[in-house]
């Protein structure tokens, strides 16, 4: 009885997973993810600190900024999207190349200070940078790109706090304008496409 | 006693990609997830079909490659993904329950070497009826997913 009753659970809890992957964003487009905001993110300039010193998103001017948050201690759903996304730039022009940076965003600054990061980020691909803040400039990072996150306390693991996150990738174009989001584990076709799409190539 | 039986497991393994407890359990294409330097989890992956006519479960599982290893899922909600301990996997009679990157994990925390892509992970799986099936799972490096809801 109990056993089944756990079985119940975990089929409604999956089931609820597959109903929130299949439900249509708000501009009806597929591969953008569900957004728990009253109001669309608007994206925006932000400063936030690498192993290699403060990073500006508007310096970046010019070039096609992916931003990812996450954490390193994530053993799963973030190196998914990475390996997604490092894959994207590996089958990019070296001229396309050269105009896209990804943004790794760590949402957990105690256990990530910005040199683990760096050794974290090179090992999928040299042109993620990672950064970090402090908890108040993380928050308001994540709010302008309609990221959401939560440290979960208690969690019955040996990890000891876990944070929940949302998983998508947000696309901003060369103008430093938000224009897309991508959903977890979009595979590496779709997030070329949005990459140039954003820099105006053919996709 | 133990390294014999792990050697034996091992010698098995080379000859089949299928390894089969006593209680009717096949565990399938096991695998670690190759991680970068300095990180200190990681998660294995693996097909669990149940061949006995008998629903059994997944309770726990061991490593030497890791400090702590539990048993974890991943559930999707308000737009988080949220990682969650699970106390068991629960694996219905004649059916394959599948461990995949977005989903049911065997967790490993803390690892105690690096991973190297190629090397053979050591993982007991237990389960319900107190059986302890040992498996070797090699470490691979990420492949990007194409899994069908997306």
């Amino acid at each position: 009885m109990k056993r089944s009753s756990i079985a119940i659970l975990l089929a409604a809890a999956v089931s609820a997973g597959i109903l929130s992957c299949l439900e249509p964003g708000p501009a009806s487009e597929s591969s953008q993810a569900p957004l728990e905001l009253a109001t669309p993110p608007t994206g925006g300039d932000f400063t936030l600190d690498s192993a290699a010193g403060p990073v500006r998103l508007s310096d970046l001017h010019g070039q096609v900024v992916l931003i990812y948050f996450g954490y390193t201690a994530c053993p799963d759903i973030c190196p998914t999207n990475l390996v997604s996304i490092a894959n994207a730039l590996r089958s990019l022009h070296p001229a396309e190349l050269d105009r896209t940076r990804v943004l790794f965003v760590s949402v957990d600054p105690e256990r990530d200070d910005p040199e683990h990061l760096a050794r974290y980020v090179a090992y999928f691909h040299p042109n993620v940078l990672g950064l970090t803040g402090t908890p108040e400039q993380l928050a308001q990072v994540a709010k302008r790109y309609g990221a959401a996150y939560q440290r979960v306390e208690n969690t019955g693991s040996a990890m000891g706090y876990l944070i929940d996150h949302s998983a998508f990738t947000a696309v901003v174009d060369p103008d430093g304008r938000l224009v897309q989001t991508l959903g977890h584990a979009s595979p590496p076709e779709t997030i070329r496409a949005a990459i140039r799409t954003a820099l105006g190539t053919k996709p | 006693m133990h390294a014999i039986r792990t050697l034996f497991a091992g010698v098995l393994l080379s000859s089949a990609s299928l390894t089969l407890s006593a209680a009717g359990l096949e565990v399938g294409d096991p695998y670690v997830r190759a991680v970068p330097p300095g990180q200190s989890n990681s998660a294995a992956f693996m097909s669990l079909r149940n061949i006995s006519t008998e629903e059994h479960a997944l309770i726990g599982a061991e490593s030497p490659a890791a400090e702590t290893v539990e048993l974890h899922t991943h559930v999707e909600e308000d737009g988080l993904m949220r990682m969650r301990r699970v106390g068991r996997i629960v694996l219905p009679a004649g059916e394959t329950t599948t461990l995949a990157p977005g989903g049911l994990h065997v967790m490993l925390i803390g690892l105690k070497s690096e991973l190297t892509p190629g090397q053979n992970v050591e993982l007991t799986l237990i389960q319900d009826d107190g059986e302890r099936l040992v498996i070797q799972a090699p470490v691979r490096r990420l492949e990007p997913m194409h899994h069908a809801a997306h």
